[in-house]
């Protein structure tokens, strides 16, 4: 059943179009390589006080002295805040997603009488600008007498139930949730029959160390309380406005018409900027009992101490298998660090991983537990592909599995995939997988890195003592679209002139959005893409909605827009029906002209059409509203899926241990693509922070909860020499939601840890065994190299 | 992350900064480049009342030859010595060691003298000024001296000069020929400070080794120099050298530091495979 | 004399005076009081490269120097490198083709440090090019679409075609091979049917 098509007819490639399928350049870029974006540091008012923060020295401890007084009277600065000032003001503090009265730890916008995580929030300067700002910082007198800190990377810290120091008191624990939710079966014994009888059972603990967001803009937010017009304005940037407006409001108690928010440019956030944390909203409280306006730009200092931290965990993986390598069962026990205040809840990914573990594989039984554990470091915050942990694991276990039962890993997977004819495939979990295309991604992979004759290669290179390696990992990615996030609307509105304006509720950071929304609506009304404008991150334009998070915005708002633009045309032939005097049904629409089918001389213009629905509507049957607009709120599945499979081959230089990534291949199935181009930026990101987060970055504490890397001299970004051409390779297989798209914006981030892992892996077989740590460090490396491995 | 205040200080001679150091005594800091310490103020790790900024002080940037040597002014910019044609045909190694610093924006802006007075433990420019035994010439208010490259570093990031001078001008002797030099390091990513790495000269004369000098960055508080092992080569044949010996030698008595991104017994086990490297590469450079 | 000081430069050919303090870097200098916003902070301590600017012709960062230091200087910002309003230099325009950008947050980085390298190295190898690039961070892209964004270039100044016979987004044509995959326009595909 697999239809290949050749490069000569992309014309009759599915969801290939005029615009959509198309290639089509950004308009964004016009304005951002010249200079002319405009991100929020570019729009500070001129009424505005700039914000720094006194952030805690410590990471527990109690506060003993605290006087601001010097430093209020610095000039240049109009007021020093503490939580004494702002925290009576907070009302209320839950994010959206989350609901009012799911658990979480005591919110506070600044510390009062103790600290729990170094950097934690304790005062704040208002000043002229941001130097007289840190001036004044100098002059807050502050004392901490520290306290023993909860603090490790995780591991060795399975018993939080016993520790000694809560990091809340309030809480009661340092558990700060744990699976399966209150009420559900506590075991699988179906799968503890599996794993008691099976002829195999392989276990293994994996970690994934701290890494982070780190957009190459921090975060940033500015906010003006006008009593006069009622009105908290507020500039963020951030992924969702809506929910900037939303906490706001319920923080300060107004409502939510009383506030509005929007978003400039935004220098990507990669889910640091999806919730809303307590510096931003200090700042719209300040600004509020100050009644005044109030800016804060995060510096990189602040955002890599204290911008939200991810990762951080454990998660054990059990599986069983039959002497041929097929999966019986699985069980999965995930432990993760949320530090003292995650944003969202009481955080943790493992609802999500718990779901997504089975992936794309036909497990047998089943079973997952986990525990979140608070510690006094700074808190979870979402990081492209939340729930990894999941695909980290289980592809490394694959691996592993694979090389102890003599089986080609790729073979091993083949053999556990779930195949086209079971379509659709309901899980362990009851998620419904109805088209997804792991084995033909995972050939494909195999084909264009040429596995076979790689491992020609590889020998040969063991010969004369060069060490390469090859990984392969696959996964589905899962694009959460709960409750209001998978109903996004997209209204689209034609003017006069035949020009349409589209508002939707994302909140782009770098997904090209004003592209991609354009050419699904400029490709449904027939007219040109430039004359499609997308408006976006504004509460006061935008529809009601929750942004750009959870690669949604193609399924979501590319699935609205294209019946919202199928409605709008829809109209525009009605209209021209009533000009042309023809039945809508034999006409079309195609370059900004409708036409009666097969007469093209009986034609009349898009902007003709629009004069007439506005200014002509007197001609319009009585039963017809006049004007050209609509508008679709979609409803998704709560999740929907792509899936892809990654492959690397790397190259090991046994003196030092360094890593070079010789190929990196993807091979994904995201449905109909609208812009190939844009997916493929998507892809090749995601995989360049996988291996960022393999390779180079770890945000280090010291045991006694201190940050070590806090500058970007020691948290390490990959540069361009340290990665690869990233190729890619394309399955299409349309969804089943409008349009046929699928999500895709986190899984070069999801895949690429385990593939390249197993290529370090596969690369040191013939040493011995990689420990189950992160990051693979030159340092481990050489480990297992030279023999000296502390497994 | 914004700097504390600072007097801004721009004299246009070397004796007129010499002068303007002297008003302000330890308060005040010499501005070279500024590619270390402007982090260092916008971090506020450090405040200085005043900045001396060397920059308009055209006196000091230059390369010339003298005596057997070539003298580099401290403001010629990193990104000049990398490109000038006497450096490479006189101290190819002192271009070879500019090109592993930082990257070319930071190059050309960051200065030989800033950097060799800076003093970092893991920079390449001090591993070099150790390892050819390169002069240090000095200004203060006494006058000019000369202070020898054994001598010039305390400890991480402490240099012997007083807090009234101001470093001139580096002399790098020129080697005999049938020499040969290499500089090997080991960083997390390109442009990074060194987590290990060496420079390694040596002078071959008739198949044995005449000269020779190792020394060892990102290993210790202050480049070191592999005394011992340098003794081991020199009168050795250079042909039949078991390089892993010279450079486990070479890291014997080291006792490097452990941070974030190596162990100290990681830097030890890689100096001495980079020592290896180096070595061959200038054995056959000098061979040429 | 920490109190301010009047300074004159030349910004992308404009004479331009401001009075400020030794300490505001010539990055807020440009930001604020010459009101050129495409100079981007996003780390202030010398690492990201989104800051780099001309100073005299020579690419620095721009938050490593003070305002006071360029005094009777030329500076190019990224809003001078585009040869005249509403249109884009090679180097721009081969950004946007390729895709080199996705936030746009440290593009103003990249664009003058590759103009600047550029000038320097006009034919680079890949390698050269991944080192060149090296001192600029972008959080997004992963670099492909960077990189071949100067392929573009150099090709283009060699009297090549812009994209080597291919649309945007495609495999550089240097690129690794992917022999034998059938293709969309450049784009390894393998389509399939809806499931059923």
């Amino acid at each position: 059943m697999t239809a290949v098509q050749d490069g000569a007819a992309p014309q009759t490639h599915s969801g290939v179009g005029r615009f959509l399928g198309q290639s089509v350049k950004r308009r964004e870029d016009a304005r951002l390589v010249t200079g002319h974006g405009r991100y929020i540091e570019d729009v500070l008012w001129p009424d505005a006080w700039h914000v720094a923060f006194l952030r805690s020295p410590v990471a527990r401890g109690r506060i003993t002295t605290l006087d601001v007084s010097a430093a209020a009277a610095l000039p240049g600065v109009r007021a020093v805040l503490t939580g004494a000032d702002l925290n009576p003001l907070a009302k209320s503090f839950w994010q959206t997603a989350m609901g009012k009265d799911s658990p979480q730890p005591p919110r506070r916008l600044l510390a009062t009488d103790d600290v729990r995580y170094a950097g934690e929030p304790i005062a704040m300067v208002l000043a002229e600008n941001r130097y007289v700002a840190e001036d004044a910082l100098e002059l807050i007198d502050l004392d901490v007498d520290a306290q023993p800190a909860v603090v490790s990377d995780h591991r060795g810290r399975w018993g939080a139930a016993r520790d000694e120091e809560l990091v809340h008191p309030e809480y009661g624990s340092n558990v700060a949730s744990t699976l399966p939710y209150p009420g559900m079966p506590t075991e699988n014994p179906a799968l503890e029959e599996v794993l008691s009888s099976a002829p195999h059972v392989f276990e293994e603990r994996f970690h994934q160390h701290r890494y982070i967001c780190v957009p190459m803009e921090t975060r940033g937010l500015q906010a003006r309380w006008s009593p006069d017009r009622d009105l908290l304005e507020i500039v963020s940037s951030t992924q969702n406005v809506h929910e900037v407006r939303s906490m706001a409001a319920r923080l300060l108690g107004l409502s939510e018409v009383q506030v509005q928010a929007r978003a400039e440019d935004v220098g990507g956030a990669f889910g640091l900027k999806c919730f809303v944390d307590k510096e931003e909203l200090a700042v719209a409280a300040a600004a509020y009992s100050q009644q005044c306006a109030v800016a804060w730009i995060e510096d990189r200092n602040e955002n890599l101490v204290a911008g939200g931290h991810s990762r951080t965990e454990d998660l054990t993986v059990t599986m069983a298998t039959d002497a041929d390598g097929t999966i019986l069962g699985i069980k999965g026990h995930h432990v993760e660090d949320v530090g003292a205040y995650p944003t969202y809840g009481v955080g943790g990914n493992a609802g999500l991983a718990m779901m997504m573990l089975p992936g794309p594989y036909d497990v047998g039984q089943y079973f997952y537990s986990a525990e979140a554990t608070f510690s006094n470091t700074c808190g979870m915050t979402p990081y492209r592909g939340p729930f990894l942990m999941e695909t980290v694991a289980r592809e490394q276990l694959i691996d592993i599995a694979a090389a102890e039962l003599g089986i080609d890993p790729l073979e091993f997977r083949r053999r556990n995939m779930i195949t086209t004819e079971q379509l659709p495939f309901t899980t362990p979990m009851g998620l419904v997988l109805e088209t997804i295309t792991p084995i033909q991604t995972l050939d494909q992979a195999a084909e264009i890195i040429g596995y076979e004759d790689f491992r020609r290669e590889q020998a040969a290179a063991r010969e004369q003592g060069r060490i390469l390696g090859i990984g392969f990992a696959s996964y589905i990615e899962g694009s959460p679209a709960f409750g209001a996030a998978g109903a996004e609307q997209v209204t689209v509105r034609m003017d006069m002139q035949g020009k349409a304006l589209v508002f939707m509720g994302s909140g782009s950071h770098g997904q090209s959005v004003e592209t991609t929304m354009a050419q699904v609506v400029a490709e449904e009304l027939g007219i040109d893409i430039d004359d499609v404008r997308i408006i976006q991150g504004d509460t006061t334009s935008a529809p009601y909605g929750t942004g750009t998070a959870g690669s949604r915005t193609a399924t979501t708002f590319g699935g609205a827009a294209r019946i919202a633009g199928q409605k709008l045309r829809e109209k525009i032939l009605a209209v021209a029906a009533v000009a042309l005097e023809a039945s809508p049904d034999d006409l079309e629409v195609a370059d900004g002209v409708v036409s009666v089918k097969g007469t093209p001389g009986a034609a009349v213009t898009v902007e003709q059409v629009a004069a007439m629905a506005y200014a002509g509507h007197t001609m319009l049957p009585p039963e017809m509203e006049p004007g050209l607009e609509a508008k679709h709120r979609i409803r998704n599945p709560p999740l929907m899926f792509s899936n892809a499979c990654h492959a690397a081959i790397v190259e090991i230089d046994r003196d030092t241990g360094a890593v070079e990534i010789k190929r990196y291949v993807v091979s994904e199935d995201c449905g109909n693509m609208i812009n190939p181009m844009v997916v493929e930026g998507q892809i090749t990101g995601g995989v360049v922070q996988g291996i960022g987060g393999v390779f180079y970055e770890h945000f280090v504490y010291d045991g006694d909860g201190n940050p070590l890397t806090t500058t970007f001299l020691d948290y390490l970004l990959p540069t361009a020499a340290d990665v690869p051409d990233i190729e890619i390779g394309h399955v299409v297989t349309p969804s089943n939601t409008p349009g046929g798209f699928k999500p895709m914006g986190e899984g070069g981030a999801i895949c690429s840890p385990p593939a390249l892992i197993n290529a370090v892996r596969d690369a040191l077989a013939p040493f011995g065994r990689l420990p189950n740590v992160q990051p693979l460090t030159p340092e481990v490396v050489l480990d297992v190299i030279d023999g000296t491995a502390a497994v | 992350m914004k700097p504390a205040p600072f007097t801004y200080e721009a004299p246009t001679t070397l004796g007129e900064a010499v002068d303007v150091l002297g008003r302000y005594g330890d308060e005040a800091k010499v501005l070279a480049g500024g590619q270390s310490l402007v982090p260092v103020l916008a971090l506020r790790l450090a405040r200085f009342e005043a900045l001396v900024d060397l920059n308009r002080v055209d006196e000091l940037a230059y390369v010339r030859e003298d005596d057997g040597a070539v003298v580099i002014g401290a403001m010629t910019r990193q990104a000049t010595v990398e490109a000038d044609p006497l450096v490479a045909r006189s101290v190819p190694v002192l271009a070879e060691a500019t090109r592993l610093i930082g990257h070319f924006q930071i190059r050309n802006r960051g200065t030989l003298g800033g950097s060799i007075a800076h003093g970092d433990p893991a920079a390449e420019y001090p591993a070099v000024v150790t390892a050819l035994d390169a002069t240090v010439t000095v200004a203060g208010p006494d006058g000019q001296r000369q202070i020898a490259a054994p001598d010039l570093y305390d400890g991480p990031m402490t240099s012997t000069l007083s807090d009234d001078e101001i470093l001139a001008a580096v002399s790098f002797p020129v080697w005999d020929p049938g020499s040969g030099f290499a500089v090997r390091e080991m960083a997390r990513r390109e442009g990074d400070f060194a987590t290990a790495g060496t420079v390694v000269g040596v002078t071959v004369t008739d198949g044995r080794i005449s000269r020779a000098a190792i020394s060892l960055f990102g290993m210790g508080p202050v480049p070191l120099r592999a005394r011992a092992a340098e003794s081991e080569l020199v009168g050795a044949d250079a042909s039949g050298l078991d390089l892993a010996e010279v450079g486990a030698a070479a890291v014997a008595d080291v006792d490097p530091p452990s941070d974030v991104h190596a162990s100290g017994r990681y830097r030890t086990r890689v100096a001495s495979r980079l020592v290896a490297r180096a070595l061959e590469s200038a054995l056959q450079e000098a061979s040429r | 004399m920490s109190d301010p000081h009047p300074i004159t430069m030349t910004v992308n050919g404009q004479q331009r005076s401001a009075i400020v303090e030794p300490r505001k870097t010539l990055a807020d200098v440009l930001r604020e009081d010459m009101r050129l916003t495409g100079t981007h902070l996003a780390c202030e301590h010398g690492v990201c490269g989104a800051c780099t600017v001309l100073l005299d012709g020579e690419a620095v960062r721009s938050c490593l120097v003070f305002g006071v230091q360029a005094d009777g200087a030329e500076v190019t910002t990224v809003e001078g490198i585009a040869p005249a309003p509403g249109e884009l230099s090679d180097v721009q325009a081969a950004f946007r083709d390729c895709h080199g950008l996705q936030c746009g947050f440290c593009t103003p980085g990249f664009v003058v440090s590759i103009t600047a390298f550029l000038e320097k190295n006009p034919a680079p190898t890949d390698e050269e090019i991944r080192s060149g690039l090296s001192g600029n961070l972008c959080r997004c892209t992963g670099y492909t679409g960077i990189v071949n964004a100067v392929r573009q270039v150099v090709r283009e100044r060699a009297g090549g075609p812009p994209n080597g016979g291919a649309p945007a987004g495609d495999q550089p044509s240097e690129g690794p091979p992917t022999q034998g995959v059938p293709t969309i326009a450049g784009h390894a595909v393998t389509t399939l049917p809806s499931a059923p």
